[in-house]
């Protein structure tokens, strides 16, 4: 799987590659679709622009933090 | 401005084109590319999923949300030289799965799962048995720890654990502290000790931890 890295990506970038998604954003905020603050989806905080990441499975957006990350390979496998 | 913050600052500004985005969105949909932030997250994930540890755990727990925490349990060890690090994931298992979760997690995090199991198979007498004694003290993780707090004092933690321990009858009951907490256990496992009459004690001590195995001692003699 080709991985690309947002962290050095800017703002404006980011938030361009989440409207391709069908996704929005605050300035800070990841919203969904309905325009409401996007849950990580193992921990329920609100997803920052600035330390999200995107994986397969559905279009899953999460915080990048360690434990998400790891729950993410618990639900879905190995995908990288 | 310093040359090294010069740099980020370029960095910071790397812009995708419309075509790129586009690109890379036909990747994603194609499950062809992945979108990351920090690569050394995903590594220290990865690391986790695919240790010896992790396999094994996969192989005899087959509760899914156990599993998810024992998982938890491990990335926080993973984590756990970094202090605020350690201490933002402890706070969003806390939110999400209460005290109960958190200890769960300690409980693999400090290695006691792994002690507590080679105990355990001294006493089991088959795979399904051990699975299922796994399962249960997870699931039950009050009835079978107690994870001392700062704010504790001795004779608390003894009325606790004798508490817990006529209650239930644990075969195998465990008390933890860290930091000033192990200090606490460490100087007081005399007293401890005396008030469990029915266990063995077997300890673990660390640098900065102090894990209190007690055995039930009519079990372990039969």
């Amino acid at each position: 799987m080709e991985i690309v890295s947002l962290k050095n990506v800017s703002l404006n970038s980011k938030i361009l590659l989440l409207k391709e998604l069908g996704y929005n954003s605050d300035g800070e905020f990841v919203l969904d679709k309905k325009g409401n603050k996007l849950l990580d989806r193992y921990f329920d905080v609100p997803v920052r622009v600035e330390n999200m990441v995107i994986l397969p499975g559905s279009e899953i957006i999460l915080d990048d933090n360690e434990l998400s990350i790891s729950a993410y390979l618990e639900e879905f496998g190995n995908v990288f | 401005m310093s040359s090294e913050i010069i740099k980020d600052t370029i960095e910071a500004s790397l812009e995708f084109s419309k075509q790129q985005i586009v690109n890379f969105v036909k990747k994603f949909r194609d499950r062809k590319l992945a979108f990351i932030e920090d690569e050394k997250t995903i590594e220290l994930a990865k690391e986790q999923y695919e240790s010896g540890e992790s396999k094994f755990y996969h192989r005899y727990i087959h509760d899914k949300k156990l599993l998810f925490l024992v998982g938890m349990g491990l990335t926080l060890r993973k984590v756990e030289e970094n202090a605020e690090k350690r201490q933002n994931l402890r706070s969003k298992l806390f939110n999400k799965y209460k005290v109960e979760g958190l200890h769960v997690a300690e409980f693999v995090q400090n290695g006691i799962l792994n002690r507590y199991n080679s105990i355990l198979l001294e006493l089991v007498d088959s795979i399904e048995d051990l699975e299922k004694q796994i399962e249960n003290v997870l699931k039950n993780i009050e009835k079978y720890s107690l994870f001392v707090q700062g704010r504790d004092r001795i004779g608390e933690i003894i009325r606790r654990t004798i508490n817990i321990t006529d209650s239930h009858s644990p075969t195998i009951f465990v008390i933890s502290g860290e930091g000033s907490c192990a200090k606490l256990l460490g100087d007081n496992v005399k007293k401890i000790e005396d008030s469990l009459k029915r266990y063995s004690l077997e300890k673990i001590s660390t640098s900065n931890r102090e894990i209190l195995f007690f055995k039930l001692s009519s079990i372990l003699n039969n």
